[in-house]
């Protein structure tokens, strides 16, 4: 039972070449998705950072998975996976957090957008004279 | 005294010409803007028509933006004083001209039409609301007063009349999520005056209330959130541009 919790627990992380080439494949196959968005006008750069940031990431963890050791260690958590699980979900967390405050500034730019097009129009009307009451329309323009 | 009345209206086609004909008659000295909130039927053809100065919002952006389209529009512009109503017909313009009056005398920078005439009473010998709708005012009554230490009793009252103070407050900040309560929150936290006025309103000639109960306490539940984060604002008055 003793060696069945101590196994289980193994600080160390096994990773086969296999899992580690598929992992490297991956994580460039992610970086070249990005680069092929950016290329193609659906992503823009300044969005695109922290995703080269991510690939890198994915490499760097396909090719020294010892760092997740030291990683868990310094959280001071036993198990790497726990480590790796709850600091991508905060990553993820904070990002999604990120991307709606980047929304809601849109949204109100939007907003403002849409208000000064309307009131544009509005002029354009005043202008034109489509409107038939003549006093409010000289009122409007001086 | 320059005195500009907006109507918002999203699909009202059917009652736009009777408002806007409505305020020609209870008030032929403003001018009247509708902002059109993304209708796809005939309101902005309707308005024009009828002699109202039109301003068309591209796409349907809520009650609160197209609003704040004519705050905006009353500031520019210039105008002494502003008052809006709804476009359904349920507003009677005889009644935004007492508000009205009310700016006109400096007693107020911002004046509610109430439904309720007699304030404290939930309904009143015009209006009578559903139990939802009752339940929502009740809350939002009681969290209001409680945030701002005014009373009020028609918390989402769409009938208001305001002075160049408040167009140039909510034209840079009014949210277009929760408008109604949510700026009569942001004015009594700037200091400005606000009063509510007892008016008549008519039952809604044409379709239904959007309000189901599982709505209504989503509603009220957003409601409360966005009055609790309201309390935590910081406070300025912008300076007119």
């Amino acid at each position: 039972m003793r060696g069945l919790v101590l196994t289980a627990t193994d600080p160390k992380v096994h990773l086969t070449s296999q899992t580690r080439i598929i992992a490297a494949v991956l994580a460039l196959a992610f970086m070249a998705l990005v680069l092929e968005l950016i290329r193609r006008d659906r992503l823009q750069e300044r969005f695109s950072v922290v995703w080269f940031i991510a690939g890198l990431g994915m490499l760097v963890g396909a090719a020294f998975p010892g760092l997740l050791t030291v990683v868990a260690d310094a959280m001071g958590v036993r198990d790497t996976n726990v480590a790796l699980f709850s600091i991508v979900l905060l990553l993820l967390l904070g990002l999604a957090l990120n991307f709606s405050v980047i929304m809601s500034r849109q949204a109100a730019q939007i907003t403002r957008l849409a208000q000064e097009r309307a009131l544009e129009k509005a002029h354009e009307q005043a202008r034109s004279g489509e409107n038939g009451s003549e006093p409010k329309r000289e009122r409007l323009e001086s | 005294m320059r005195t500009l009345v907006f109507i918002p209206a999203w699909n009202e086609a059917d009652s736009i010409a009777a408002v806007i004909a409505g305020v020609g008659e209870s008030l032929p000295e403003a001018d009247v803007l509708v902002i059109d909130d993304g209708s796809t039927d005939a309101t902005a053809e309707r308005a024009r028509e009828a002699g109202a100065l039109v301003a068309s919002l591209p796409f349907n952006q809520g009650l609160g933006a197209a609003l704040q389209t004519g705050y905006l529009h009353a500031r520019r512009e210039g105008y002494d004083a502003c008052a809006h109503l709804d476009a359904d017909g349920q507003h009677p313009p005889a009644e935004v001209a007492r508000l009205l009056a009310e700016i006109y005398a400096d007693r107020a920078d911002l004046v509610i039409g109430s439904r309720y005439r007699d304030p404290g009473k939930a309904e009143s010998d015009d209006y009578k609301p559903t139990l939802s709708r009752r339940i929502g005012t009740g809350v939002f009554r009681f969290f209001l007063t409680l945030a701002t230490r005014q009373r009020f009793t028609d918390t989402t009252s769409g009938m208001r009349a305001a002075n160049r103070r408040v167009m140039t407050l909510f034209s840079e900040r009014y949210s277009p999520d929760f408008a109604e309560i949510e700026s009569l929150q942001l004015a009594v936290r700037e200091g400005l005056r606000v009063e509510e006025v007892p008016v008549r309103m008519l039952e809604r000639a044409g379709g239904t209330s959007f309000l189901t109960p599982l709505r209504s306490a989503f509603f009220i539940f957003k409601g409360l959130i966005v009055l609790m984060v309201g309390q935590f604002r910081p406070r300025h008055v912008e300076a007119e541009r």
